[in-house]
């Protein structure tokens, strides 16, 4: 739907909605609804148990509310770019504006906790999500906690996890499987592996068996006994019988082979959509599986305006005659 | 030891919640959970403690790996229940179904069948709780051919697409140092969680959720996906470049490693980005005057912006830049969070907390801004058992005597 928020009219319809909304989630600046005179605390006169969710680059309060973000910023400054990468390369985001996917996650998970909140006490409450909090929450594994423990600022490494040894990418025949030591017996049974494939006999050494700073001095010279084991097989080989000696390894997918996973097809992991015009698209589905109240996609997303006529005049009850007037005069 | 006594109301008060959790995916659910008041009890046996407890930094490593000391494990279990039970013996699942009678939610990301296994399943569990929300959270999901397979973090960022969609484009894969599959999974978890609970408050209905975190992670890329489904086109990386910005990038500043992210969107910023680094031709120059042309002339355009950011210190020039309302910020490390960013410590998002042998820890924030009921952290995770005294006495209502039964029967671990 669309709402021209600056002349009172709109205002005024925008307080209309807000007395029968349970969740109004908002992206303006810091302040702005507030200047228009539709900030929580008006908004919560007409509906005590309203959940006005604002996500911001830095959140609504503090010396950089009002600094422009973008995700790449927020990315930055939230510590993942420091992090992601070669050695050698400059700091590198991830694709999808991540950033803001998880401050849209967050933003979602904190709205349902607010409306279990106000729908057991009758109280509503202003979410203030800031994407740079979201982001430093969600790089903790290298964040604060670490670092005042060790002394040792957590920076680019290429594709190993600085924690887990052996882990990274290793090539195969026709690509590449990502590997990962995690537990001191997935570390036996690659090494047994690694020997019974290549002969190798240096990785039974029982000095690199146990927790990982075991085998830290030796990380280069084991990264190339793994990648001597992964060169003979394909990624298919390597990922089977891998898994089958229940060690964590996985290829490293493409989005067509993500696409075309038979694991993701006996799932139904993907759904199909009809768009008007355009036929039946496929979608990603719902990560979550819920037994009783099954997640699906309703219609697709809808063109502007696409339900003004059904909010306004079946939600809110105006009539065909006020409807049309707002329209023309550009409110609606 | 009592309850915890919260000062003022939180916004899951009154909820109880057993995890049978590792790692991160899983107990980042309940960290959240208790930060906002509900009550969470984390099951674990001394044979197969959270694999976070052996992280442990090096800094004293005479001391061994002490299992209270990782401060992962601390972080990722602060505020919740510790209580130590050998689930091997029917006596320590027993006591695991009556905690559960007496809860709302589970939430477990053992390997897929685990649960099951143990007799502490869904459908076990739903006779002594009729309306149980419960969770299972695991690499591939409980159902397909590859459901009982190993994976870690990195391994679903490998497995997602979201690896090979990010990075350099001469590069193979770009992998994280933070399992960012990890939070994404926990966070989608908490939300399908949330979600139940609202069904059961209007319906009485508990059920069971399955969360694949490969879907999970599948599901923050969905737009990429979404370009190969609908167009059988696979998605070209990008690097820090964008489509719709230019300048876009991490650009070099004075000093070892230091960087700032620049993305300027519209002509306006453009031309307020000129006046700030003193290039006032170009914006009439033909190679950058237009969004299209300085996408086309990026790496030219880089390579300028590099000369005026690589003599100035990344801070100068995100204030530069921000002074005249353009998106920059610097690439900051830990340390710059902790010591240098006056946004975090004016949000007071680090948190100060009790730890039972280093004095203090200090904890990330819980980033949900609930602004009405804003949680806190009620003390670091502990010992493997350490509040077994309060949950099997307070909670369940056991005897000293009978708890001591449990402890000689090896169903009960103590710390």
């Amino acid at each position: 739907m669309t709402l021209d928020l600056s002349p009172p009219e709109g205002q005024a319809l925008f307080k209309r909605l807000a007395q029968t909304a349970h969740v109004i989630i908002e992206t303006f600046p810091p302040g702005y609804l507030d200047s228009l005179g539709l900030g929580y605390e008006v908004l919560k006169q007409a509906n005590p148990g309203l959940v006005l969710t604002s996500i911001t680059g830095f959140g609504q309060t503090g010396p950089q509310a009002h600094f422009k973000s973008a995700d790449l910023v927020a990315g930055a400054l939230g510590g993942a770019l420091h992090v992601t990468g070669e050695a050698d390369d400059p700091p590198v985001t991830l694709a999808g504006s991540q950033a803001h996917m998880m401050a849209s996650v967050t933003a979602a998970v904190s709205s349902m906790i607010a409306l279990h909140h106000s729908a057991v006490t009758g109280e509503g409450q202003h979410v203030d999500i800031s994407v740079e909090e979201v982001v430093v929450a969600a790089t903790h594994i290298c964040g604060v906690g670490k670092w005042l423990d060790d002394g040792i600022i957590p920076r680019r490494m290429g594709t190993g996890l600085f924690a887990a040894i052996p882990s990274g990418t290793y090539p195969c025949k026709d690509g590449l499987v990502y590997l990962i030591v995690n537990r001191p017996a997935h570390w036996k049974a690659l090494a047994h592996w690694i020997h019974e494939v290549t002969g190798n006999e240096a990785v039974l050494d029982p000095l690199f068996d146990g927790p990982a700073a075991n085998r830290a001095a030796d990380r280069a010279f084991l990264d190339g006994c793994i990648a001597d084991l992964t060169a003979r097989f394909t990624v298919d080989e390597v990922y089977h019988e891998g898994q089958r000696r229940h060690i964590a390894v996985t290829p490293v997918h493409t989005a067509a082979a993500v696409a075309d996973d038979p694991h993701l097809a006996a799932r139904q992991y993907f759904v199909e959509v009809e768009h008007l015009g355009l036929g039946t698209l496929r979608y990603p589905g719902a990560p979550y599986r819920h037994a009783a109240t099954p997640w699906r996609i309703a219609r697709p997303a809808p063109r502007i305006g696409e339900h003004n006529e059904e909010i306004y005049c079946g939600e809110l009850g105006l009539s065909a005659e006020t409807f049309r007037a707002l329209q023309e005069s550009g409110i609606i | 030891m009592k309850a915890f006594l919260d000062p003022m109301p939180q916004a899951l008060h009154g909820l109880r919640v057993v995890e049978f959790t590792a790692g991160m995916a899983g107990p980042w659910i309940g960290r959240f959970m208790a930060y906002c008041g509900a009550e969470v009890v984390k099951v674990e046996s001394k044979n197969h403690p959270d694999v976070t407890r052996v992280y442990v930094p090096p800094w004293a490593p005479e001391m061994g790996v002490q299992t209270q000391l990782s401060p992962w494990f601390t972080d990722w279990n602060a505020g919740k229940r510790l209580v130590a039970l050998d689930l091997a013996r029917p006596a320590a699942v027993e006591l695991c179904k009556r905690l559960v009678a007496i809860s709302d939610v589970v939430v477990e990301n053992y390997s897929t069948g685990v649960m099951d296994k143990l007799g502490l399943g869904y459908a076990e569990l739903q006779r002594v709780k009729s309306d149980l929300i419960m969770c299972s959270s695991s690499g591939y999901g409980d159902s397909g051919p590859y459901r009982g397979y190993v994976t870690w973090g990195p391994n679903i960022e490998a497995l997602s697409g979201l690896a090979t969609l990010s990075g350099f484009p001469e590069r193979e894969c770009t992998i994280t140092q933070y399992a960012y599959p990890d939070p994404v999974s926990a966070l989608h978890g908490l939300f399908a969680i949330m979600c139940a609970l609202d069904y059961r408050r209007r319906t009485g209905q508990g059920q069971y959720i399955s969360l694949s975190q490969y879907e999970a992670t599948a599901s923050v890329i969905g737009h990429f996906l979404m370009e190969y489904l609908a167009n059988g086109r696979e998605p070209a990386r990008l690097g820090n470049r964008s489509r719709h910005a230019a300048p876009h990038g991490c650009y070099r500043c004075k000093g070892e490693d230091r960087w700032c992210a620049i993305a300027v969107f519209t002509d306006e910023e453009w031309k307020r980005f000129c006046g700030v680094v003193g290039e006032p031709e170009w914006i009439t120059d033909p190679r950058f005057a237009t969004l299209s042309a300085r996408l086309a002339n990026a790496a030219a355009l880089d390579r300028l912006i590099e000369q005026w950011t690589s003599r100035r210190s990344d801070y100068e020039v995100m204030t530069a830049l921000q002074e005249a309302g353009i998106a920059a910020g610097v690439v900051q490390n830990v340390e710059d969070q902790f010591r240098r960013d006056p946004q975090l410590a004016a949000r007071h998002f680090f948190e100060e907390i009790e730890h039972a042998q280093k004095g203090t820890v200090v904890a990330n924030g819980i980033p949900l801004g609930l602004t009405g009921t804003p949680g806190r952290t009620r003390g670091t995770g502990a010992a493997i058992g350490q509040d077994n005294d309060y949950v099997f006495g307070e909670l369940l209502g056991m005897t000293p005597e009978e708890i001591q039964r449990c402890v000689e029967a090896g169903a009960i671990e103590r710390p």
